[in-house]
């Protein structure tokens, strides 16, 4: 896409302009999505993009540029905008030799998005429509959404690296809506993966049609959930929102950086119980969250960020690293070509532990089951979270009793991690596109079966503040 | 290098209809060319400084009733073949409608001087200087004005080219420039947020002293709240609240939200819905607004379309689409975001027409009132029923003047009751992006304090 001879001479103009560090980020990318609703297609949409963002750093100053124009020309004309009137001319006779970066490992799509016929991705929805309506007359609405990426991306900066790397994801959503003596229920399920449509098995969307529309129709006849503090037990197949939304964004080092971390300043303090393990991996095969490299061309890691229950570090991208004098963690990455890189998450998780699932829910007297998580919201300043319960289930007497609706759950994301008491022996991913400063990347989350000795249920979510984050996960 | 760019689209524009015609199907070209500029200063620094250029084209087609779209930002020969192959291969799987139908060419274009070669002219060093001295602005009107949090420039120039197989050919430039400021004011412990944003079609029209001091001013006053007691009472809005406001109307009178049930004016063109005196339009031909365009996102020629005259709901708006699917036909108002998504009803200059009250006379006879500065949580109020109930800021109105200001009030009730219930229209309308309004006094609003 962009000739490496090219790239070097652009860059080698940035740093004869003055700069500390500068990037070219050149992407070309395939995109397909398609909206079914009302039993009809509503919309498909294909995109064909070729871009770049040119990055130059000085001072801790950002300037940032970018352009469809990816001829040497037009990379040029970036770098002279980016690197405004302000900056003076030095000399460099020296080339600037940029070196080939080998990946650390591969992820190996099997079934491509552009190898797929649109013709068998409509199907998908329309049987995943037929399999949820048969479900009842009481099923009134059944959308799906389908979206699918192919990208070529190619980064080269002014420490001579260069790196070229393909991502592909693919992504569905079935979304039932069922009605009931005025009563309206819904039920969703969601498939993702840094992958091909080999995510989806033989029968398509119809597995998940059926779970959403199983769960709206048993919604329909299920009870007001109760109020008050209570263990709350929830199941790995929850995913992990709640790791990801009450600790992970707090252990991104801009956000630290800023004063707007509960988890500032206490690096080697425990912080979480000490069956507690938070790992964020972008190397997990074909999870939503996974790359090779990231959006500045550091290799996808393994970081430890919490080790049983003690803060060990923070996610970081090039700038919030070289701030801290640390190296980068791999989490520097952005939405495309049209915006800068920020630390962000990957695949974030709580390590497995020992315990067996039916114990945690045998030595539980009473309490609150979550199977799954709705949407919800985290102030990242203090931590404190209200998330919805889609599916939630009493324990009685260490049994799982009748299915609860309309829960939700409050608490302080810190508070909650230093109150696990239980750790089960299994994990379970949940998959979103997570925002922050506008920009939109896909990330999977996950956790083991978790018991919390205590928190609240039955809250109300409060007035929306700047400091809050909303969180959809659809 | 504008005009160079438009030759340029519309020869690619040729290209796509050639191709679609190869492949015998109706087809439109939307092709669009956007530069932006932002600046970004904080303490005299350039914090962030942003250039985008962006080149793409939408390719909409119509297979025998059935919508076929795709979109490209690489405009070479072959990516223009694949993505006319792409939407005319969709197509087939897309249901029969017979409102598909792409405009006819027969349009006449009004010329608008929408171009202000200083704005390209100008250079960067200057624009940056326009940014810093936003912040000075702000920052020497009082001592009290403690911390700037972002003050900036931005500018944007569009090219754009329509065409489709129904022979329409349309092309125009514009461009645009801005400031705006995000500060705080201190005073024994109370901090206020203030800010201040202005859009203009001419660089020298962007006053940056004047940006600062207001955004400055809108905290000073707000300094020191006392509390608002519960109960109904007179109001008036100042022009920003009252575009605020706009935001919601604007989405009842799309003829998309009306068919689809969506619309709290569904059903109530020919009634009274607001005062006798209040007029609103939707005029994509007033240039001093940023909505103005000789032609819509499909190529239908903008127009002025009144939409309530005189207290009387005379129109809804409407893309072709919609238009057709009413019976009558396109206002003017298919409006696109980008070329990566189809045409949708949109605005253009959404407008309260202003009356003959100075900003003073609305305040005359006023015992207790509540003079409306800020509104908060606008996006929660429900365009089908109507009903609002949103956070409030301003200043209390004692004896026919401003008093002290007011903070974590709430206004609630329903926006046509609040249409019918206006009272006084100020002379001072003032533009926010491309809606602009005059201060509006209300007979009665019920306020929610302590």
């Amino acid at each position: 896409m962009l000739d490496s001879r090219i790239l070097s001479r652009v860059l080698h103009r940035a740093l004869a302009r003055g700069a500390d560090f500068a990037e070219i980020y050149g992407e070309e990318r395939n995109t397909g999505s398609l909206f079914y609703e009302d039993g009809r297609l509503e919309k498909v949409n294909q995109g064909l993009e070729k871009g770049a963002g040119i990055r130059v750093v000085k001072n801790g100053n950002t300037a940032y540029v970018y352009t469809n124009d990816i001829s040497e020309e037009g990379l040029l004309r970036g770098i002279d905008t980016a690197y405004h009137a302000a900056a003076k001319a030095r000399d460099l006779d020296e080339e600037l030799a940029l070196r080939i970066k080998e990946a650390p490992f591969v992820f190996s799509p099997v079934r491509r998005p552009e190898e797929v016929e649109w013709e068998e991705k409509i199907r998908w929805a329309k049987e995943a429509d037929r399999a949820a309506r048969s479900l009842g007359e009481e099923i009134r609405q059944v959308t799906v959404g389908i979206a699918e990426v192919e990208k070529k991306v190619v980064i080269a900066n002014t420490e001579g690296e260069l790196v070229e790397k393909e991502e592909v994801r693919t992504r569905a959503v079935v979304n039932v809506v069922a009605c009931k003596d005025g009563i309206m229920q819904t039920g969703y399920e969601t498939a993702g993966g840094a992958a091909g449509w080999e995510i989806l098995g033989e029968d398509g969307l119809n597995g998940l049609a059926v779970k959403a529309g199983d769960l709206a129709l048993r919604l329909l006849e299920a009870k007001p959930a109760p109020a008050g503090r209570m263990p709350v037990v929830m199941a790995a197949e929850a995913g992990g929102t709640m790791v990801h939304e009450a600790c992970g964004h707090g252990l991104e080092a801009d956000l630290v950086g800023k004063g707007l971390s509960v988890y500032k300043d206490k690096k080697g303090k425990q912080v979480a119980s000490e069956l507690v393990t938070v790992i964020d991996d972008a190397t997990l095969d074909k999870k939503y969250g996974s790359y090779v490299f990231d959006d500045e061309g550091v290799p996808g890691q393994r970081t430890i960020l919490i080790a049983k229950g003690e803060l060990k570090g923070y996610m970081y991208d090039r700038l919030t690293a070289a701030r801290d004098g640390v190296l980068s963690t791999g989490n520097g990455r952005r939405e495309s070509y049209q915006h800068k890189p920020v630390p962000r998450m990957s695949n974030t998780f709580i390590a497995p532990g020992n315990d067996r699932i039916e114990e945690i829910i045998r030595s539980t007297p009473y309490g609150l089951l979550v199977k799954k998580m709705g949407g919800g919201q985290v102030n990242t300043t203090n931590g404190d979270f209200v998330f919805e319960v889609k599916e939630g289930y009493l324990i009685r007497d260490g049994e799982v009793a009748e299915l609860v609706r309309g829960a939700t759950i409050s608490g302080n994301g810190p508070e909650a991690l230093l109150n696990v008491d239980r750790v089960g022996n299994d994990l379970g991913f949940a998959i979103g596109v997570c925002g922050k400063e506008g920009q939109g990347v896909p990330v999977a989350d996950a956790q083991p079966t978790i018991r919390i000795k205590e928190l609240t249920v039955g809250g109300i979510v409060e007035e929306e503040t700047p400091a809050i984050k909303r969180i959809r996960r659809r | 290098m504008e005009k160079r760019v438009q030759d340029y689209l519309q020869e690619r524009g040729e290209k796509v209809l050639n191709l679609a015609g190869d492949l015998k199907v109706q087809a439109e070209a939307f092709l669009l060319y956007n530069r932006e500029l932002s600046i970004e200063v904080v303490g005299g620094e350039v914090e962030t400084l942003k250039q985008a250029e962006e080149i793409g084209l939408g390719v909409r087609v119509i297979d025998k009733g059935r919508l076929g779209f795709a979109y490209t930002t690489d405009l070479s020969d072959a990516a223009l073949k694949k993505t006319v192959e792409r939407a005319v291969y969709i197509a087939r799987y897309a249901e029969t409608d017979e409102h598909n139908v792409l405009p006819a060419g027969e349009q006449v274009y009004i010329n608008l001087p929408l171009y202000d070669e200083n704005i390209e002219k100008e250079s960067l060093e200057n624009k940056i200087e326009l940014a810093r001295e936003i912040e000075r602005g702000a920052r020497h009107k009082d001592k009290r004005i403690k911390i700037v949090e972002r003050a900036g420039y931005e500018d944007t120039s569009v090219v754009l080219v329509i065409m489709n197989t129904a022979g329409l050919k349309a092309a125009e430039r514009a461009n645009f420039c801005g400031g705006y400021i995000f500060l705080v004011a201190e005073e024994d412990g109370d901090a206020q947020h203030g800010f201040a944003a202005v859009s203009k079609r001419r660089f020298k029209d962007i006053l940056p002293r004047d940006i600062g001091e207001e955004g400055a001013v809108r905290a000073l006053r707000a300094l020191k709240p006392g509390a608002i007691k519960t109960g109904n009472m007179p109001c008036v809005m100042e022009p920003y609240v009252v575009t605020r406001f706009l935001g919601i109307i604007a989405a009842a009178v799309s003829g998309d939200a009306v068919q689809k049930g969506k619309s709290m004016l569904k059903g109530r063109i020919g009634d009274k819905v607001a005062f006798a005196k209040l007029t609103l339009v939707d005029d994509g031909l007033y240039v001093e607004g940023m909505g103005a365009f000789p032609f819509d996102g499909e190529g239908v020629a903008a127009r002025k379309n009144t939409i309530i005259a005189n207290g009387v709901l005379r129109s809804f708006l409407y893309d072709t689409y919609t238009g057709l699917k009413a019976g009558l036909s396109s206002t003017g108002n298919g409006q696109r975001t980008s070329f990566r998504t189809l045409p949708g009803v949109g605005t253009t200059n959404f407008m309260i027409s202003p009356g003959d009250k100075t900003p003073g006379e609305l305040l005359e006879g006023i015992e207790r009132g509540f003079y409306i500065t800020e509104v908060m949580g606008m996006h929660t109020a429900n365009p089908i029923t109507g009903e609002f109930s949103v956070g409030a800021a301003g200043i209390m109105i004692e004896k026919g003047k401003l008093s002290y200001p007011v903070k974590g009030a709430t206004i609630a009730g329903n926006i046509i009751d609040l249409l019918q219930k206006v009272d006084g229209i100020g002379n001072d309308i003032r533009f926010y992006g491309s809606r602009a309004a005059p201060s509006l006094r209300i007979k009665s609003l019920s306020v929610g304090g302590v």
